[in-house]
């Protein structure tokens, strides 16, 4: 890989502290979803932040994005995002959600992702997150966290490092 | 066994990407040897190539679009949709073993 390619593979390409907003009080999917869009918005993420909305909306209906564990991973692709960006959610309490398992999550990875991103990085940087929540210990290390810093720490793992 | 697979999600985003590293951990477990391609929305990757697919004992397809099947005529193969995958990796390589010993 060359130099630059080295350098700009790096996680906060996609997310960063400001993004991450543990312990919510939280009811509902729509609440946790709204919030998480809230951040995005915040930070410049979103041009239409109702588009963005819909959009991840109407991919909830389209099958479920709980993968099971406490974990769900629901994404828009959507022309109201300008910046290919991740947030993540943690909620105090137990939300209901399609989950692969049937059951409740409390942690919520939003993956916001442009129109037709051309940005290799970006969406690498999706994939290897992806990848990461495919190992059962990184998904208990996920629910372990206790701080934004701590995330991004977690984020980084590869996920060769995780052999279950 | 030699196995070769296909995956494909909805957006493309991420459960193709899990549903990979799933079958990867599961036939890696079981001791098989497993070439995997993925559609997703940063286009093909690891695109397999005729000499895998002519090698492999089966296909696994883990899709929930349409992907080009042509190229594994003759070939067994054994669809699924990515949740299936994600829920069941293991089972699902299992499932191959015993078709091909049958």
């Amino acid at each position: 890989m060359p130099d630059n390619t080295m350098q700009t593979f790096n996680i906060s390409n996609v997310i960063d502290e400001k993004l991450i907003a543990l312990d919510l009080d939280v009811r509902t999917k729509e609440e946790m979803l709204n919030r998480l869009t809230d951040l995005f918005d915040e930070q410049g993420k979103l041009n239409d932040r109702d588009a963005f909305f819909k959009d991840v909306m109407w991919r909830e209906g389209e099958g479920q994005t709980g993968i099971g564990m406490g974990v769900a991973i629901p994404h828009g692709k959507s022309a109201g995002v300008n910046k290919t960006s991740l947030a993540i959610g943690t909620s105090k309490n137990m939300l209901a959600w399609e989950s692969l398992d049937d059951e409740p999550v409390n942690v919520v990875i939003l993956f916001a992702v442009t129109e037709g991103d051309s940005d290799i990085i970006h969406l690498k940087l999706m994939q290897r997150v992806a990848m990461l929540l495919a190992h059962e210990s990184f998904i208990d290390q996920l629910h372990a966290v206790k701080t934004p810093h701590e995330m991004l720490t977690l984020l980084e793992s590869d996920p060769e490092d995780f052999d279950d | 066994m030699k196995l070769v697979a296909v995956c494909a999600c909805t957006s493309g985003i991420a459960h193709t990407y899990m549903a990979k590293e799933k079958l990867r951990k599961a036939a890696e477990s079981l001791g098989h040897e497993i070439h995997i391609e993925t559609q997703g929305t940063i286009g093909v990757e690891d695109e397999l190539t005729p000499v895998q697919i002519a090698e492999a004992d089966a296909v696994i397809l883990a899709v929930d679009i349409h992907v080009e099947k042509g190229r594994f005529k003759g070939k067994r193969v054994m669809e699924v949709p990515t949740s299936l995958v994600l829920k069941a990796s293991k089972q699902i390589i299992q499932k191959v073993e015993e078709s091909l010993k049958a």
